[in-house]
């Protein structure tokens, strides 16, 4: 159970479209998520820690971070490495430190690690209280782990619903924890 | 309320405010009311374009995604992809007035001018399908390329174009033998196809290039590409311009249909998909799948001039706009 949250979890963080989603037809139903917290710092410091698109180590699942390219739009390359072999590869393609806001889509990953087709997100910190807080909103959508109709319940719509849902609010929760505890 | 209309030329700037004072409502060819499908939901919403604000809602089920509107704006066809099936809703009186079940995931749909045959695309056979509105049935069925999503009809519903994702490319039909003649190659990915009101181009946005192809429909053949902003997924025609709506970057792109080139982008919400400019060429719209909101743009300022909340995971993939009078 810990293993599969973990690779869950770990999944979820490093996002995006899978490559296999350029091979294969998907599903027409495009799914969504979105979650959210409120972090008691404000957005400069929280995008201190998450706006590197190189550096994931905020999101307990994932245990390493390798890739290329910095921050830029359509260069950068990450590789989010779960433990236990599990990785998700993922690309950068809208930036704005200014905004706080990053895009990126998925790659490649093992619907086994994740099970989504075709998954790209946003990760944005929004001021709130004037500055003193912070909004910081995860979202993704992205097309269930079978490309076809009548899925079985791990590649269902629910199971990728469950499973990205899972990854932001881990990462969106340590990340809270993390910066309220060094104010 | 009532609305410039597009202003072509200086000419005709000039004269048009004196036109429309003299003629009344019969320059006001503004499109209405807005068919909104929610994918998610599973309604349709009907949204009065003047008061901003959605008017009624009607119930379809099965996951509504594309749209088709007759030209009469009397009816509106609603293919449900999870559902199987296509609704006719009587747009007047927001009634459910059929529905035809299809053998396949029905995506893209396409009104025949002439209100008389209806052409569905059914996503993993591959095929389409040509269905008479009387008899309410399928009544021919053709192959055609991988996972065909997209379905636009010529203007004197002569010819069918349909845009085959998975191959690239997209699909000429003849409406009447319903046969296959010709396939063009596009960019990567067409999802959205559009035909302008001439019958002379076939635009098709291509989700995986981030352009758009353009085709000439004589001669059946490409000729140019657009670049466009990042996953666009339908194309749109107003006053001598070309507009997409771009998934990923959040944005409308304009071109000039004449040289090819972009002219610039209008940032509107998050991950918008259906983009139709009403009758008068006055006002683009686009729905925002993400975000949950119809947006109004002027496709000459590429401004923003209103946006109006809908229901959860609006696509309206096709044409979805109704003009009332």
């Amino acid at each position: 159970m810990a293993r599969s949250l973990l690779t869950s979890a770990l999944c979820g963080a490093a996002l995006i479209a899978c490559a296999a989603g350029a091979a294969l037809a998907h599903g027409p139903t495009r799914q969504k998520v979105t979650e959210s917290v409120e972090i008691n710092a404000p957005p400069d410091k929280v995008w201190a820690v998450i706006g590197n698109f190189q550096d994931m180590s905020w999101h307990p699942a994932i245990q390493k971070t390798t890739g290329e390219g910095g921050n830029t739009p359509d260069v950068a390359k990450r590789q989010l490495d779960l433990g236990n072999g599990a990785t998700i590869d993922e690309e950068l393609y809208k930036y704005s430190a200014e905004d706080h806001s990053y895009s990126y889509r998925i790659d490649k990953v093992d619907v086994k690690v994740l099970p989504v087709n075709n998954y790209s997100s946003t990760l944005e910190v929004k001021a709130e209280d004037d500055g003193k807080k912070s909004l910081v909103e995860w979202h993704g959508a992205f097309y269930r782990g079978y490309p076809n109709n009548d899925p079985p319940p791990e590649l269902s719509d629910e199971a990728a619903k469950t499973a990205v849902t899972g990854v932001y609010k881990a990462g969106l929760e340590a990340l809270k924890k993390k910066l309220e505890a060094t104010n | 309320m009532r609305r410039i209309p597009w202003r072509v030329a200086p000419l005709l700037l000039r004269l048009a405010p004196a036109l429309a004072l003299l003629t009344g409502a019969a320059t006001r060819a503004q499109a209405d009311e807005a068919f909104i499908t929610e994918q998610s939901g599973g309604g349709v919403s009907v949204v009065d374009l003047v008061a901003r604000k959605t008017i009624a809602r009607i119930e379809v089920g099965g996951k509504p995604a594309g749209i088709a509107m007759s030209k009469d704006g009397a009816t509106a066809f609603v293919t449900s992809t999870e559902g199987k099936f296509v609704t006719l809703i009587d747009a007047a009186s927001r009634r459910i007035s059929g529905r035809i079940d299809m053998p396949d995931t029905p995506l893209g749909v396409a009104a025949d001018p002439a209100g008389r045959f209806l052409y569905v695309s059914g996503f993993y056979q591959p095929r389409i399908y040509k269905i008479d509105l009387e008899a309410r049935a399928i009544v021919a069925t053709a192959e055609v390329g991988a996972s065909p999503s997209g379905v636009a009809v010529s203007p004197d519903g002569g010819l069918i174009v349909v845009a085959d994702r998975d191959d690239d490319a997209v699909s000429i039909l003849d409406a009447s033998s319903f046969q296959s003649i010709a396939k063009v190659k596009t960019g990567a990915h067409p999802f959205g196809v559009t035909i302008d009101a001439k019958g002379a181009r076939a635009y098709t946005a291509n989700v995986e290039s981030n352009d758009i192809s353009v085709i000439d429909l004589k001669a059946r053949a490409l000729i140019g590409t657009v670049p466009v902003g990042k996953r666009p997924y339908v194309v749109a025609l107003a006053g001598g311009r070309g507009f997409s709506s771009d998934q990923y970057g959040g944005t409308v792109s304009a071109f000039d249909l004449e040289t090819l080139q972009p002219i610039g982008r209008v940032s509107v919400g998050e991950y918008p998909e259906g983009l139709q400019a009403s009758a008068d060429g006055s006002v683009l719209y686009v729905v925002d799948w993400f975000s949950n909101d119809v947006q109004a743009i002027d496709p000459k300022t590429l401004k923003v001039t209103a946006k109006i909340e809908v229901g959860d995971g609006p696509r309206s993939f096709g044409l979805f706009l109704r003009e009332t009078r």
